[in-house]
Order: structure tokens, then sequence, then C-alpha cells
């Protein structure tokens, strides 16, 4: 991933916390991937389960009633995306695929004004955290660049949201750890704290996080030294100091 | 080559319409496959993201895979080479390769000499590349190359579906969950290793059996280890594992990426 798109979407979402003179939340990027990737509206909802979660932010009146069809009618693509941890995309709600798949939640979406609809999960393998979904007025698929910037928001909020429930540190100029990095070595480093410290993947991956920022080391070296046992995180979460080798 | 394992390879590659279809174990099948077709050492498989970067999917070998990593860390060799271009890419001795120096030497120490990437590609589309590793240097074989490009092809068209209303949709749900799958089972790896004491390695061929003889999707099984609610064990001894639906066990040694 190119680190022009993330400083750029970067921006876009924290522009939206200036203008309302705020920190930066997972809100901010619910309101900043309307413009983003030009869709009508979108909606976030936080969960930290396969659950359909609460519903955080909505950008508009539709938006709105998108996220609470679904929770009515117990179908849909933020439904989908919740429970399988994949992204569910129905760039055309009259095309018959999305009323086979929700045959329910699809006419009543278009009853409301939405033509296409996109949940994204907001997970990190099995770290979940809930779901950004986005419609359009009129049908048609994003492009590969606005898939690609939907994605990028959709990490962004994803880490904003873990911030948020454990107030973990986040990295130079306010941005997120970790947001440039899809490293195998992270991965298996969060899996492996899960049992050295007996907690969830969500707290092993915000304790591998706040280690790095709290001794300025990179995410990924931390990572390494976990899977090559040299390091070792402390039990104590109060405690941001390992042991060093 | 292997005739009945050649056609029930198609048979499994365009077997992606039902109901527990799993992406990542799709594409282990493409790689172990293309070890036990193909006459060479190793495989492995890059997927575009289209955040904009390339991912290691999957591999038949840890070498493989760690090569693979090489590629993108290093952003030269013959799979970027052949994703960038949509063309097959060769080098028949890597130990006289200039194209890329750094790769060339990557790929020595790791026991390869020679390399050939194929495109997956539908028309304009690149999704991927496939790389077939050889021990020794030397031509790869035409029928060899034939076949593993329509591997390729038909795991590629796979995976679009080739349904023209909803592909593209389709296609990004299958690639980005090839690409979480592949982080649920990175982190299932390290949890296991670190339970039971082993390599990474060990803990994903420990995952891959147990999904095996239960049937399970792979990605469902490191997902549900990961939360918590389902156990995974030690080796189970006995009887080679087959892949559920397979016509017959396969030879061949279980991928390890």
């Amino acid at each position: 991933m190119t680190e022009g798109r993330l400083g750029r979407i970067w921006r876009q979402v924290a522009e939206q916390a200036a203008g309302r003179s705020g920190q930066v939340s997972a809100g901010d990027v619910c309101a900043a991937v309307v413009p983003g990737v030009q869709v009508t509206g979108a909606w976030l909802s936080a969960a930290r389960g396969a659950e359909a979660g609460h519903l955080m932010r909505v950008t508009n009146d539709v938006s709105e009633r998108l996220a609470e069809l679904q929770l009515t009618l117990g179908e849909g693509p933020s439904l989908d995306a919740s429970a399988s941890g994949n992204p569910a995309l129905a760039s055309d709600l009259a095309d018959g695929e999305a009323g086979f798949r929700w045959p329910a939640f699809t006419p009543a979406a278009y009853a409301v004004g939405a033509a296409a609809v996109f949940a994204f999960p907001l997970a990190i393998g099995a770290i979940r955290a809930g779901v950004l979904g986005l419609y359009r007025d009129r049908a048609g698929p994003l492009s590969d660049f606005q898939l690609g910037d939907a994605l990028v928001f959709a990490d962004t909020a994803t880490l904003l949201l873990l911030d948020a429930q454990e107030r973990a540190a986040t990295g130079p100029g306010g941005q997120p750890a970790g947001l440039a990095l899809h490293r195998a070595e992270i991965d298996q480093a969060t899996g492996m704290l899960t049992e050295q410290l007996g907690v969830s993947i969500t707290d092993a991956f915000t304790r591998l996080r706040a280690y790095a920022y709290a001794n300025d080391l990179r995410l990924a070296d931390v990572a390494r030294d976990i899977v090559g046992h040299r390091l070792r995180l402390p039990p104590d979460p109060d405690l941001s100091l390992g042991d060093e080798p | 080559m292997d005739g009945q394992l050649l056609s029930e390879t198609f048979v499994e590659l365009t077997d992606t319409m039902v109901a527990d279809f799993d992406v990542i174990d799709f594409l282990h099948v493409l790689t172990s496959r293309s070890v036990e077709l193909l006459n060479v050492s190793a495989a492995g498989l890059l997927l575009a993201d289209p955040r904009g970067e390339l991912r290691v999917v999957a591999a038949s070998s840890e070498a493989a895979r760690l090569l693979e990593l090489f590629q993108l860390q290093s952003d030269e060799g013959p799979c970027l080479d052949c994703f960038r271009s949509g063309r097959p890419v060769t080098a028949t001795d890597l130990s006289t390769e200039e194209r890329w120096p750094r790769f060339a030497d990557a790929a020595g120490q790791a026991g390869f000499a020679a390399v050939q990437a194929l495109p997956m590609r539908l028309r304009e589309q690149v999704i991927g590349a496939l790389n077939l590793f050889r021990a020794a240097p030397g031509e790869f074989d035409a029928i060899s190359v034939r076949v593993g490009q329509a591997m390729a092809d038909v795991a590629t068209i796979g995976l679009l579906h080739e349904r023209s209303m909803r592909r593209s949709d389709i296609l990004n749900e299958q690639l980005q969950t090839a690409l979480n799958s592949r982080v649920i089972i990175e982190q299932a790896k390290g949890k296991l290793a670190e339970r039971l004491g082993i390599d990474v390695n060990q803990a994903f061929t420990l995952l891959r059996d147990q999904a095996r003889n239960h049937n399970q999707r792979l990605s469902d099984l490191a997902r549900a280890f990961v939360d918590g609610t389902q156990p995974v064990t030690g080796p189970v001894s006995g009887a080679r594992q087959r892949r559920p639906g397979a016509g017959r066990p396969r030879p061949g040694p279980p991928p390890v990426a």
C-alpha cells in the first residue's frame, strides 16, 4: 500500500475532526468516506464480535434507515459483513442477485432510496471492531480506485475503534500505528500474545501496538522480535515496557 | 504427467460454486497441485489487494512463501514483473540472472535455480500471479508451462465467477475474503505455535490437518481457534488426510504456508 494513499485518506478523516474541533474518531471516517469514494451516505456500527453491534454514526436519514432496516429484518449486507468478517458488495440492488441474497432487505432498501450498498467489516483477521456501510442512490460499482480507498477508510476506522475501546496509543501525528502494514509477522505475533498474556486477540493487538508506540519502535520490528522469541511483553497491561534482550 | 490427477485437479479448480467454497483452500490446492503435476519444486501465489499492494496468499512450501515475501519487500522479481506486465516471465538459470540481482541471490540461498511466473488474468484484468520454482536450472517443459497457465486461468475464472453483472462485486468479495482469511490463519498459527511450543509452520500443518479431518474450512477453524471457541489438538497419526470432496487421497507433502 502506498504511503500516499494512507496519508491522503488520513488527512480527509482528520479534516472532519478539525471541522468539529474534536479528536479524530471512527465517526469522522464515516463522514469522510462519503465524499472520499463518492457515495451518497454511510453508517458505522461498532461491535466486538460477529453481532450487529451498536450504530455509532450515520451521515443522513437514508443511511440510518438502511442500518435500522437490517436490524429489523435480521438480514442485509452489514449483518453479513459482521457475521462473516468479509465485505458484502451489491452494486445494483435491482439486479436480482441482491434480492436473492437479501429477499426482505433489498426491496426495503430500494424503497428508501438506495440503489447500491457496500458493507465492509472493520476487522483485522479475527479482530473485529464493527462495520462500515456505504450506499449510493444510483446503481454502479465502486471503481477499483474507490474500492482501494474504501478499504483504507475501513482500516482507519478499525484502528480508531480499537483505540477508543482500549485507549491504546496512537502513532505520530495521531495517525493510528500499524495502518500501513500487512505483515504475517504482525498477525503471528498477535496470535502468540493471546497465549502469552492470556487475553483476547483484540487485546493482544492493542498491547502489541501500545508497546511499539511507547518504545518508539516499528510495529513490524516488535512483531519480528516476538515471533523470534527475543522479546516477551509483560503480563501487566499498565506496564508499557517489556524485557528488552 | 499424471492424467488422472490432472483431470481431478481441473474438477477441483472449477468447483467454486459450492456452498462451502473457501478461497484460501482453493488457492492452496492450486499451489500444491502445481507442484504435484508440473515437475517443479515449489509454487507460490500473489494476489493484488485493491488497497494497492500485492500479498502472498498461498505457497506450497515455507521457502516459496518467504521468497514471495522477499520479492514484495525488495520490490523486484519475476512474479512482480509478471503481474505488472500481465505476461509470463521465465528465468531458466538464476545464477546468471541480471534482471533481479537481489531476488536471484535470495532464490539461490533458498535452493531454487529456475523460476517461471504465470499471470492470473482475465482479458485486461490481472488479479495476481503464480510462481513456479525449480531446484535445477534449465528450460521449463513447454507442456508443463501450458498446463500451469491453464490451471492459473481456470483458477482466475473461478475467482471471478464470470457472471457479468456481479463480477466485480464477487471478485472483490473473494479477494478480500482471501486476504482476510490469510490474516486469520497467521493469527491462528501464532497462537497455536505459542500454545504447543512448536514453530509456525508446524502449527499451520496441524491446523490444515485438523480442518481436513473434520471437513471444515481452514479459515473457519482458524477463526474459531483464535476466538477460543474450538481447540486444535496435536498431530493425528494414521492414514493420510484427504481434502473434503476430493476423489482420492493425494500424494505429495501438505502445503506449508
